[in-house]
């Protein structure tokens, strides 16, 4: 009995467990490779842009006169900018109230109902604004509508997914609940579904909002009406006085809605 | 069918509506009437040219033009390697700009304030804005999409890196410095491992929406898939862009999928 710890110290000690190797530097060395592999296949010379900064800096030199001479339509374009907004986002939130429970895999009345939904929200995500909003006005014909139809059915498969997450995350109990005193698919909805995820879906609905304000002013480009039209127009004829001056209205409006909204959201929470 | 009447009751003491919701929705309303003539909202019109999209989606169904596709996959690994390129420059200048914006770990609260201001700029505009402005500095071709893409991204992550790092648990920060750890040791052993699930579901989320911004840079000469993309609908080659819109589908809806499962991995461990 007294030997036993003895032998046990005596016994060679067993080998060690091999040292772990560090990799970063090995991980480090190999994205640093695929990057450059990509930079070169791209054609991108950093070297010619490091001693282009000069020009660039002089470029942006001549945005620093900003002329606000027509500042009073550059609201008003601005106005026309948010109206497509809000009405794409509107637009989303009709798609995706629709959408959202029947991609909802807990609430979808059917599997192949909560595919063909899921799908549908799929595609809509797929496809470009600016795509979307090109096909539109080819079709509809310029103006501002084409652009919220665009905005409402892309940002429809964002928010219609983020919903029906939100929807799948609702606690199992309550909708048992609700399903075992003989509720059916719309009483489950108004009961269950939409009650719980209130919260946060207004919180994704502001965010969508938030996303579309900077999607519309962009919209105009392709003849989507807005500020984006003329602002594309200025910069093309090189006027870079009133280019300055409409991207400092774009740039205030935004941070404006920026803070609006992280201020209701605060408010939410 | 008072039974009826009464399975539809609102679930309040008086069976109707809060008139928070029907004020907000009366609102809302009143908003979509008064900006209607803003959009040009025309409903006889819109109703007269759904026959003419019918029309335009039937040419659609042409047979695809073949004939492109080494152009197309040659333009489509452009568009990807944009993606990549742009979200890489913007990880490496965001995470400073993150940890300055940070008020846990931001070294005085103006340098905050300023750092957090500087980033809203950044991302107020979008990429394509920016791609127009970075074409005219330095020339047609993906080194201006690629900075756009950068530069907005570094708002985005920025952000959203100074939002993983605050709240990050503030005892493992006193535990590290309790041994002495300086700013940069205290960053490398308490903030970052900590914040780290919740970056690489970010940028896993930032890969996914990049790619989706990269396809439209194209459109003001900034490199990608985009040029083709509106020059082919310009000129009516309806062959081609049934091809690259199947060819952005599968991409964008691969990322979505493969990011989804990242960001599921690594957040939730499922």
């Amino acid at each position: 009995m007294g030997s036993e710890p003895v032998a046990a110290l005596q016994r060679p000690a067993p080998a060690l467990p091999p040292k772990p190797r560090a990799h970063a530097w090995a991980w480090a060395a190999a994205v640093a490779a695929f990057l450059l592999a990509i930079t070169w296949h791209l054609g991108i010379n950093f070297s010619a842009l490091a001693s282009g900064l000069g020009d660039i800096a002089e470029y942006i030199h001549r945005y620093s006169t900003p002329n606000f001479t027509d500042w009073s339509r550059y609201l008003a374009l601005m106005g026309v900018t948010l109206a497509t907004a809000l009405w794409g986002t509107v637009i989303a939130a009709g798609l995706a109230f629709v959408l959202a429970p029947l991609a909802a895999r807990n609430f979808s009345p059917h599997p192949a109902v909560y595919r063909g939904a899921r799908e549908a929200l799929n595609f809509m995500r797929a496809m470009p604004d600016l795509v979307l909003a090109l096909m539109f006005v080819a079709a509809i014909g310029l103006g501002p509508f084409p652009g919220a139809l665009a905005l409402g059915v892309h940002s429809a498969g964002f928010l219609g997914k983020f919903l029906a997450e939100c929807m799948e995350r609702v606690d199992k109990g309550t909708c048992e609940g609700v399903a075992s005193t003989g509720a059916g698919f719309a009483q489950r909805l108004a009961f269950v579904a939409w009650p719980s995820i209130l919260r946060e879906g207004f919180g994704y609905l502001l965010f969508i909002l938030d996303r579309n304000v900077r999607m519309a002013s962009v919209l105009g480009m392709v003849g989507a009406g807005g500020i984006g039209l003329e602002l594309y127009n200025s910069l093309r004829i090189f006027n870079y006085d009133q280019s300055a001056a409409m991207i400092l209205v774009i740039l205030a409006t935004l941070l404006m809605i920026d803070h609006a909204a992280s201020w209701l959201r605060r408010r939410l929470e | 069918m008072r039974l009826q009447s009464a399975k539809w009751r609102w679930p309040s003491p008086s069976g109707l509506p809060p008139a928070r919701l029907v004020g907000g929705l009366l609102a809302l309303l009143l908003v979509l009437w008064l900006t209607a003539p803003l959009v040009e909202l025309n409903l006889p019109r819109l109703a007269s040219s759904s026959g003419r999209f019918l029309r335009f989606a039937s040419q659609l169904a042409e047979m695809p033009d073949w004939g492109y596709l080494p152009q197309l996959l040659s333009k489509l690994i452009e568009t990807m390697e944009m993606t990549v390129l742009g979200t890489f420059i913007a990880i490496v200048f965001s995470l400073p700009l993150g940890i300055l914006a940070a008020s846990n770990t931001s070294p005085h609260p103006w340098a905050c304030r300023l750092t957090r201001d500087l980033l809203s700029l950044m991302r107020a505009m979008p990429e394509l804005v920016w791609a127009l402005i970075f074409v005219s500095a330095v020339g047609l071709g993906p080194l201006a999409g690629t900075m756009a893409l950068a530069w907005v991204t570094v708002g985005f992550l920025g952000k959203i890196f100074a939002e993983a790092i605050e709240v990050v648990s503030p005892r493992a920060l006193e535990g590290v410095r309790a041994h002495g750890a300086g700013r940069i040791q205290t960053l490398q052993f308490a903030v970052l491992p900590q914040a780290l699930p919740d970056l690489v579901g970010t940028v896993a989320y930032i890969l996914d929406h990049n790619l989706r911004s990269a396809t439209i840079l194209g459109l003001v000469g900034a490199g990608g898939i985009g040029y083709d993309l509106v020059m082919s609908m310009r000129m009516f080659q309806y062959g081609r862009l049934v091809m690259i819109m199947a060819a952005i589908y599968l991409i964008v809806t691969a990322l979505d999928r493969g990011s989804d499962r990242l960001r599921g991995q690594v957040i939730y461990g499922q």
